[in-house]
């Protein structure tokens, strides 16, 4: 089942000659001839794809499309999808689409500078695809011409959101070099010299989303500057570590001239910086990469001193440092300069590895997880196939290396957390004890600024790891990272089902719009390339989307407490393939329904509405000849039904 | 006084005064006393207690530790939480507190002491001060208790013993002394004889039960036969069974030699398009079909329709074998068990959950209910279940079936009448399957628990489709395994009726009941008497009761159907070519109409039926016209999913539309509040509610009332003023009596609600999450109240005074929502 894209294209790589096309066509009559009952399965379910509020994610649009819709005063219509403002419409073509679920469907495909769209022409009801050009990983030719056999002469799309795309063409007439061509193009503009969509889009939103993070105004949340810490601007021209932010905190003890021998010991001058200070007990959480020890052992008094400023800040005892590596991993970094913080060197810290793995390891368990997921789910031993993907595994890992990180925080100890580089494991690890530690993370501005603040800002590298507008699909710095860190988050939100201001919308939306690049929120590697590309004055925010329409995106149990860490449970017992993410494309996986209890709390919602809207009215109305009725409440609108409640005496 | 367990219990120390409160027993009416605040079922005595003890937690109990004191009494181990407010000593009696374990429920003591873990038997002597005490259940729960510094070291000590010796793992004989101590004390008999059934089930032991039962679905051309009435036919089936009308008695009693057990084809359900579900057990071999017996065995087998479709469930279901063994792995592989310290990996744990077949068995039962779901929906057949024994898949299928397509059944006293006619009456052999007596190792098997977790992957697929819940589910997988019930403790309704006409002899004598047999004597067989699992008061607060069912309104249910008056099927013109009398069976999702399905029909000498009819085994035109209905299910597994969203918001959803479950791996799951619950790592989960919240729905309903009676107020002086004003009073009478009005409330294209509104909850959360519990506005007398709160929380009786009610979104919740009308059309 794994044939299409373990296939090489024919024209990325040539030399992969007509044997392998020979292949492809064998397993092809088999993966894609599809039965009756198939075909009708997947038409009667894409008629069902009238979004209802509730559908977060339907399986044959993608969630963009919807957004769109929401945002459609200013957009011209293609087909039947409107475009959004910038959206220019490039090609469109006659076309087979060889859907896994229904077979092949006869209709046209819509290419624009923003997005692959497909309608069937001969299907009732209607088949549509709706694919961000961004969402395309990989563009291939399949079949040549001597190739024979239905449809077996066209395109195959490798999608980075867990689906692949084939199209069949005739043979005449070059129809399909035209399309290629310009797939190839549009949908890796960065490697053909044009800009990223982000660039063209002219969308406006209510809210700035640019605005939601400001990072001095984040360490005040925290309380900082205070005695121990303070803010150090010695980064804001990039000078001392290109990959971080221009605000940083430190001990209040490290001078400027401490903090650049340190950097020169710390891979890529990323220096243990605070991130997070926990406000009863004073204990932090610091990020930094791994120390240059290399294969003599070297020593760096100064890296050792300040360290044992973090320690003191609070009167730690140990500081205890988090090395997210297998210790194996650790060691053999020695031999490239890295390492890992000796016992002898660092007498006052503790150091415990926490046995993450590798972007390859996560890049390939994802790739598993493809495997037996799309286009069909793996009927028999679905769970052993699971388990072989250890995808699931990672995740716990990640999680309870986050657990140890908040456990010793509470405990008044404060940790250090490194990896190799200080981009990947270290942000999931310390935005997931974060997450865990500080309940206004756990609102929706607030999971915001995390993403802001220990992904974005921190250097996590976007731009490699998703490969935004860029051809070399085999790029060995590509690594699902970051989606790994929201399915960390998805199953906190499963287990604390009360604790989220945000449902699951809100985090596959955060996922379409890692790979559309219709906003500027996750492209580049670091600060200092947005500064460069003036992403934030060029681009919108994927902030702006989500908080001009927040309510689609709230969890009606959210339950506000504060200061309450949340400890997930990190076993396989109870973690859980994220389905509505990874199986949404296919039409037998039920999207995310709301409970009964959520339905009715909608309906309540609505109907509180109309009440007040009604009750406003009526005051209105009343508010002429006998307004002392209402003696007790102020103007309605100003009023909020709470006030009202207050206040009020029952008629009966 | 202590009825019977003196001879089994070897107590080590009793608590002083138990010769006097002993003594002191007579009282008729005192049905409860406090004993060191425990409060005390009649003729219970505390055999040890210890004070300053600790309980964890569960999850859904809240996590963390709670203190109090730990007894332990010949009944069950007691946990009295410190400041547990004092019981009414008037109420009715509860076996089981909300912290309590019955002693037959414990399948393993395990002490922990500083330094090592020790398995604590009737037999083994402690070493070491136990510092924490474990009770490993048969229902899966893990009960964790610690005991502090303070706790005096004897207690701990004692009390462990005490449960180990008295805890009784099951064996013959035990089962009865532990009903005795439950159940045996004078005071407890006369309760019991006392208490009233609960009327709002059907329980199917009576004709007219029988008969209500046609009427509901709608049946015609069947009637009740009371035939069996003193299982001369049958010992296993119960006294009535429904067949053809046109079948008169003395024809149907020869046909009951041609089953095995007796178990003749007997109606179960009618589909609401007409079609009728039946089961029976094998066909008798080597017995003459005389020409008479063919035709009403046919009759039987056709009742009135004209296709008849045998699905046997013997070689593809799992055997009750499997299912033992299957059930016995998952409970191994789920209860970490720190006793035996071996225990799977975590990393290991998906695929050992995949070898235990566990879940396999609930697919394919699942599987199986749904293929039969959709013949009966194609409407003008029968379809009959057969199993060798007819008393185990026979059960599970047939009520699986009912509780995809009726809604009646998923509803908590529908599902309770489902379970007396398709397990209770029908025969299945639960007293056999759960040994508790601990005599018929062979024939254990958990089948009922299959078939519950079948409901529940059900409910999580569709939670808004049920009434009942999962906590209902559990608390009856948690019955299953406490031997005090006589739903549970016989094979068939013969033995219960046998049982109670013995227990109503012995309750003849002239002083109203017999008295309490002597200290060591045998105690009567039929002695004490048992209650049906179903009275769930004797066992659950109030408060866990009300979580049974759903906080909002169950989907309406539908009128009763006059003569499957749903009959507009359009599928139904494809099966209207089949030969009449043609009968198929149905077997790994494929359809033959092999010559020998019927014994009579097969061979020449029962020829003479064959004839009549014009192509006996050659019609197999008939095939295309059922396969396509089981296709069908491929197809409407989507609709269902994916219309309902839409056509919610257009009108009400067919409310007979199959609940038809995806079986896909990742659609499966394990039941982990019941299977997982126990597992103390899972313990760590902590949920962010705490108690005094009011559950956020609670909450916006109690605004959204406030609104109203603003309204209403608003409103109310202005009667002279035009239109406008008059609305909201329309509205309000409206509200209350004609609340499926809904698309006044809701139109149709209605978002979820402007940015505005979406706010209020999480910053409200100072006043509103106070409001006080059914606060001053709700306590208002009057039942023109109760009716509006009614509307808003849709729960028709028990409206008011619910402030204690929490209910947490399920687990995974990922079940589909059919956006219908239903939740508001509750009145």
């Amino acid at each position: 089942m794994t044939a299409p894209h373990v296939t090489l294209g024919d024209v990325l790589l040539p030399e992969s000659g007509a044997k392998q096309t020979d292949k492809f066509r064998t397993e092809n009559s088999s993966l894609w001839s599809q039965s009756v009952e198939e075909v009708l399965l997947c038409r009667v379910m894409a008629s069902a794809s009238i979004p209802a509020y509730n559908s977060s994610n339907n399986p044959l649009e993608n969630s963009s499309s919807h957004n769109a819709s929401r945002e459609s005063l200013k957009m011209e219509p293609l087909a039947d999808v409107t475009l959004l403002p910038g959206e220019e419409r490039i090609i469109d073509k006659d076309i087979i689409y060889i859907c896994p679920f229904s077979g092949a469907l006869k209709g046209k495909v819509f290419i624009t500078n923003y997005r692959l769209y497909f309608k069937s022409a001969d299907a009732d009801p209607a088949v549509t695809l709706d694919v961000p050009l961004g969402a395309i990983g990989r563009v291939e030719k399949m079949g040549g011409a001597s190739s024979r056999g239905e449809n077996s002469y066209g395109l195959d799309i490798t999608c980075k959101d867990m689906r692949n795309l084939r199209f069949a063409l005739k043979q005449e007439g070059h129809s399909r070099r035209d399309i290629f061509d310009i797939l190839f193009r549009y949908a890796f503009p960065l490697s053909h010299g044009l800009l990223l969509f982000a660039y063209l889009s002219q969308e406006k939103f209510e809210e700035n989303g640019w605005s939601i993070y400001k990072p001095v105004e984040e360490f005040r949340r925290q309380g900082l500057p205070n005695d121990k810490w303070r803010i150090t601007f010695i980064n804001a021209n990039y000078e001392l570590c290109d990959t971080y932010p221009t605000i940083l905190v430190v001990p209040f003890k490290a001078t400027e001239e401490d903090l650049r021998k340190v950097s020169t010991f710390r891979s890529r001058g990323r220096i243990p910086v605070l991130s997070w200070i926990h406000r009863e007990n004073q204990a932090v959480i610091c990020r930094c990469s791994q120390p240059l020890v290399g294969m003599s052992g070297k020593r760096n008094k100064d890296d050792e001193r300040y360290l044992d400023l973090i320690r003191e800040a609070n009167g730690t005892a140990k500081l205890t440092i988090y090395d997210a590596r297998p210790s194996v991993n650790a060691v053999a970094n020695k031999a490239t300069g890295g390492g890992y913080e000796g016992e002898d060197a660092y007498q006052n810290a503790e150091l415990v590895f926490l046995d993450i793995h590798n972007i390859h390891v996560m890049r390939e368990s994802l790739k598993k997880l493809k495997d037996i997921v799309y286009p069909n789910v793996e009927e028999s031993h679905w769970l052993s196939s699971l388990e072989s993907t250890h995808w699931l595994e990672h995740i716990k890992l990640v999680i309870s290396g986050a657990i140890q990180v908040a456990d010793k925080i509470s405990g008044g100890n404060s940790v250090m957390v490194h990896c190799s580089d200080g981009w990947d494991r270290t942000a999931q690890l310390t935005s997931l004890a974060m997450l865990m530690l500080d309940s206004h993370y756990r609102t929706l501005r607030g999971f915001q600024v995390l993403l802001e603040k220990e992904w974005i800002s921190f250097g996590h590298k976007f731009a490699n790891r998703i490969g935004h507008g860029d051809k070399n699909h085999a790029d060995q710095d590509r690594s699902p990272i970051f989606v790994q860190f929201i399915d960390c988050v998805w199953q906190m939100t499963k287990q604390f089902p009360t604790a989220f201001e945000f449902n699951e919308r809100l985090l596959v939306t955060i996922l379409d719009h890692l790979f559309s690049c219709r906003f500027g929120t996750f492209l580049y590697n670091c600060e200092s390339a947005r500064d460069t590309n003036e992403l934030r004055s060029k681009t919108v925010s994927l902030w702006s989307l989500v908080n001009s329409d927040a309510s689609s995106y709230q969890n009606p149990f959210y339950t506000p407490e504060s200061n309450r860490v949340l400890y997930p449970v990190a076993s396989m017992r109870h973690l859980e393939l994220w389905v509505t993410y990874y199986i949404r494309w296919n039409p037998r996986i039920r999207q995310q329904q709301q409970s009964p209890v959520e339905q009715r709390y909608i309906e309540l919602l609505a109907l509180r509405d109309e009440y007040l809207k009604k009750l406003e009215e009526l005051q209105l109305s009343d508010s002429s000849p006998n307004s002392s009725h209402l003696s007790n409440s102020s103007t309605p609108n100003a009023a909020s039904p709470t006030q009202h409640i207050t206040h009020l005496h029952t008629p009966f | 006084m202590l009825t019977g367990s003196k001879t089994t219990f070897k107590v080590r120390q009793m608590v002083p005064d138990m010769k006097e409160r002993m003594l002191s027993h007579s009282g008729v009416n005192a049905r409860g006393r406090d004993m060191f605040g425990l409060r005390c079922l009649p003729g219970e005595c505390v055999l040890q207690r210890a004070v300053l003890v600790r309980k964890k937690l569960t999850a859904k109990e809240g996590g963390g530790w709670l203190s109090g004191t730990l007894f332990c009494t010949h009944f069950r181990v007691a946990f009295v939480p410190q400041d547990s407010p004092k019981a009414d000593d008037n109420a009715d009696p509860v076996l089981l507190g909300d912290h309590d374990v019955a002693l037959a429920s414990i399948e393993k003591v395990v002490a922990v002491g500083p330094s090592r873990t020790k398995l604590v038997t009737a037999s083994s002597s402690l070493k070491f001060t136990p510092e924490e005490l474990v009770l490993y259940c048969r229902d899966l729960r893990v009960l964790c208790f610690l005991f502090d510094r303070l706790t005096p070291d004897t207690q701990a000590v004692e009390i462990t013993y005490t449960i180990a010796k008295t805890y009784q793992p099951l064996k013959p004989g035990a089962v009865l002394s532990f009903q005795n101590a439950a159940l045996g004390s004078v005071e407890m008999k006369q309760f019991l004889s006392n208490r009233r059934r609960d009327a709002h089930m059907n329980w199917f032991d009576s004709l007219s039960d029988w008969e209500q039962e046609l009427e509901r679905t709608g049946a015609c051309g069947w009637r009740v036969s009371s035939v069996n009435d003193r299982f001369e036919m049958s010992t296993s089936l119960p006294k009535f069974n429904v067949v053809p009308q046109k079948v008169l008695d003395t024809e149907l009693k020869k046909t009951f030699a041609h089953f095995n057990e007796g178990r003749i084809p007997r109606w179960c359900w009618r589909h609401p398009r007409g079609s009728d579900l039946l089961r029976m057990a094998s066909f008798q071999s080597n017995i003459y079909h005389e020409k008479d017996d063919i035709r009403n065995l046919e009759l039987i087998l056709f009742g009135g329709q004209s296709l008849c479709v045998v699905v046997e469930l013997g070689e593809e279901m799992p055997s009750p074998t499997d299912i033992q063994l299957a059930h016995t792995r998952l409970r191994a592989l789920c209860l970490g068990d720190i006793s035996t310290s071996v225990s799977v990996p975590d990393d290991k744990w998906l695929s050992t959950l995949e070898s235990t077949h566990w879940l396999d068995y609930t697919r394919c039962c699942l599987r199986k209910a749904v293929e039969v779901a959709c013949l009966l929906r194609g409407g003008h057949l029968t379809v009959v279940l057969q199993e060798a024994e007819d008393r185990d898949m026979t059960c599970v299928v047939s009520s699986l079936v009912q509780v995809m397509c009726d809604p009646h059944c998923r509803t908590r006293t529908g599902f309770q009448g489902l379970v007396q006619k398709e397990w209770v009456m029908a025969g299945h052999r639960f007293l056999s399957r759960i040994n508790y007596h601990r005599d018929s190792d062979k024939e254990e098997a958990p089948v009922f628990l299959l078939f519950l977790d079948c409901v529940w992957q059900l409910w999580v697929q569709y939670p808004s489709r049920f009434q009942l819940t999962g906590d209902f589910l559990l608390a009856l997988q948690d019955s299953f395994h406490l031997p005090l019930f006589s739903s549970f403790l016989a094979n068939c309704h013969r033995e219960r009726c046998k049982r109670s006409q013995n227990l109503s002899q012995s309750y003849t004598p002239v002083n109203g009941w017999r008295d309490v047999p002597p200290r060591g004597s045998i105690p009567d067989p039929s002695d004490p008497p048992l209650p049906p699992v179903w009275d769930w008061a004797l066992q659950y607060s109030s408060q866990r009761r009300e979580r049974f069912t759903q906080p909002v309104p169950p989907p309406a249910l539908p009128q009763p159907l006059l003569n499957g008056n749903l009959n507009t099927n359009p599928d139904a013109h494809r099966l209207s070519d089949s030969t009449p009398g043609s009968v198929f069976l149905l077997s790994r999702g494929s359809f033959s109409c092999s010559a020998n399905l019927l014994p009579w029909r097969s061979g020449g000498g029962s020829g003479v039926y064959r004839k009549s009819h014009r192509r006996g085994g050659s019609s197999s035109e008939n095939l295309p016209g059922l396969e396509r209905l089981l296709k069908a299910w491929a197809l409407t597994e989507l609709p269902q999913g994916h219309t309902t969203t839409t056509a919610g918001l257009q009108g009400p959803l067919d409310p007979y539309e199959p609940l038809l479950p995806l079986l896909l791996g990742p659609c499966v799951g394990v039941w982990r509040d019941c299977y997982l619950r126990g597992a103390l790592h899972a313990q760590a989960f902590s949920h962010p509610i705490s108690s005094s919240t009011q559950h956020p729905v609670e909450q916006l309903a109690w605004e959204v009332q406030q609104i109203r009676d603003q309204i209403a107020l608003a409103s109310s002086p202005t009667n002279t003023a035009p239109a406008k004003r008059q609305e909201p009073r329309r509205t309000d009478s409206n509200l209350n009596q004609n609340t499926n009005n809904s698309t006044f409330l809701f139109p149709a294209s209605r978002p979820p609600g402007p940015v505005v509104s979406r706010t209020t909850p999480p910053t409200s959360n100072l006043q509103p999450r106070v409001p006080p519990p059914s606060s001053a506005p709700l306590s208002r007398p009057g039942h023109r109240d109760s009716s509006k709160h009614t509307f808003l929380f849709g729960h028709p009786s028990s409206s008011e005074a619910r402030p204690d009610q929490r209910y947490f979104p399920a687990p995974n919740n990922n079940a589909k929502l059919p956006k219908s009308n239903g939740s508001s059309l509750s009145s």
